[in-house]
């Protein structure tokens, strides 16, 4: 593992992206922030600007004109970076699976590390989502 | 001004220019109106008795494309929907937002999801589709069809 991805793991900063979602997922998320689930004891912090971020959330089903946005954004963070998909829209688009805005998943526009399940997913599955994921980095080494 | 006096009026007013009034429910009539004559009527239900703007919505039906404009009068509670049905051939009718700016941007996503053209309409540019849609395609008309090519409509497993 390489020492800028070992730092990022002690502390991870989190991007919170909606790309049309319900914003029931993005409830969620906040809902992780609070002082009941408060996440912070992971580390983890809600970074104002993409650029500071070391995980990118990404919530909803994407259409066509967030699409690009999504792609901007992941090129702006800095590398080594992860991306979790929050929600079913945000793995396969859920029940929009045939709208006419949205063509594509965004696993095929940037590749994402963990996938939460979930209509929305509870806190608790996101924080475990998260810590699974910086613990199969931890053992990669 | 009551219920009924604002009913009776408008009949009254544009006897030659309505269709049918279907009166639903207390806090709900139904205008059906010829399409030249919308400017005429929605000019004398906003400004003249004082109604709030509340939407618009456009439906694509068998035989004709309907647009409804939802007219509140909030002191009564009345919502008065002005109905207006369009020639699939021949999809035009005239622009409300010079009158009233709250219809600006809801004649502009029914132009581009129905393909209803608003005529004299100030600013007539795409509000919610991409750039790269392609031109006279409408995505809530009934016979809409796939046009993308690289659209992945399957979740991956079998």
């Amino acid at each position: 593992m390489s020492v800028k991805l070992k730092a990022l793991l002690k502390s991870p900063w989190v991007f919170h992206l909606s790309t049309g979602s319900c914003n029931n997922c993005d409830i969620e998320i906040l809902d992780c922030l609070t002082p009941r689930f408060d996440i912070e004891r992971f580390g983890m912090l809600l970074a104002s600007s993409i650029r500071h971020a070391d995980v990118l959330l990404v919530t909803g089903s994407g259409n066509r004109k967030s699409m690009e946005i999504v792609k901007r954004l992941y090129e702006q963070m800095p590398k080594p970076g992860l991306v979790v998909a929050i929600g079913e829209c945000a793995m396969s688009r859920g029940m929009f699976i045939h709208s006419y805005n949205c063509p594509v998943p965004i696993d095929k526009i940037i590749p994402v590390d963990v996938y939460i399940p979930g209509c929305p997913p509870k806190p608790e599955a996101i924080i475990a989502g998260v810590v699974k994921l910086i613990e199969k980095l931890n053992k990669r080494k | 001004m009551k219920r009924e006096e604002i009913i009776k009026g408008i009949k009254n007013k544009f006897k030659n220019d309505i269709i049918e009034v279907f009166d639903k429910s207390p806090a709900r009539v139904y205008i059906e109106i010829k399409p030249e004559s919308i400017v005429e009527i929605a000019q004398y239900v906003f400004k003249d008795l004082g109604a709030r703007f509340n939407i618009a919505s456009g439906v694509d039906l068998r035989n004709h494309m309907e647009i409804l404009y939802h007219f509140l009068i909030e002191d009564i509670n009345l919502l008065i929907s002005l109905r207006v049905k369009l020639d699939k051939s021949k999809l035009e009718i005239d622009s409300l937002a010079n009158i009233i700016e709250a219809t600006n941007w809801i004649e502009r996503e029914m132009w581009e999801l129905l393909g209803i053209t608003f005529k004299g309409h100030p600013d007539m540019r795409k509000l919610l589709l991409s750039d790269d849609w392609p031109k006279g395609v409408y995505p809530l008309r009934a016979d809409y069809k796939e046009w993308d090519k690289k659209a992945i409509r399957d979740r991956g497993v079998k």
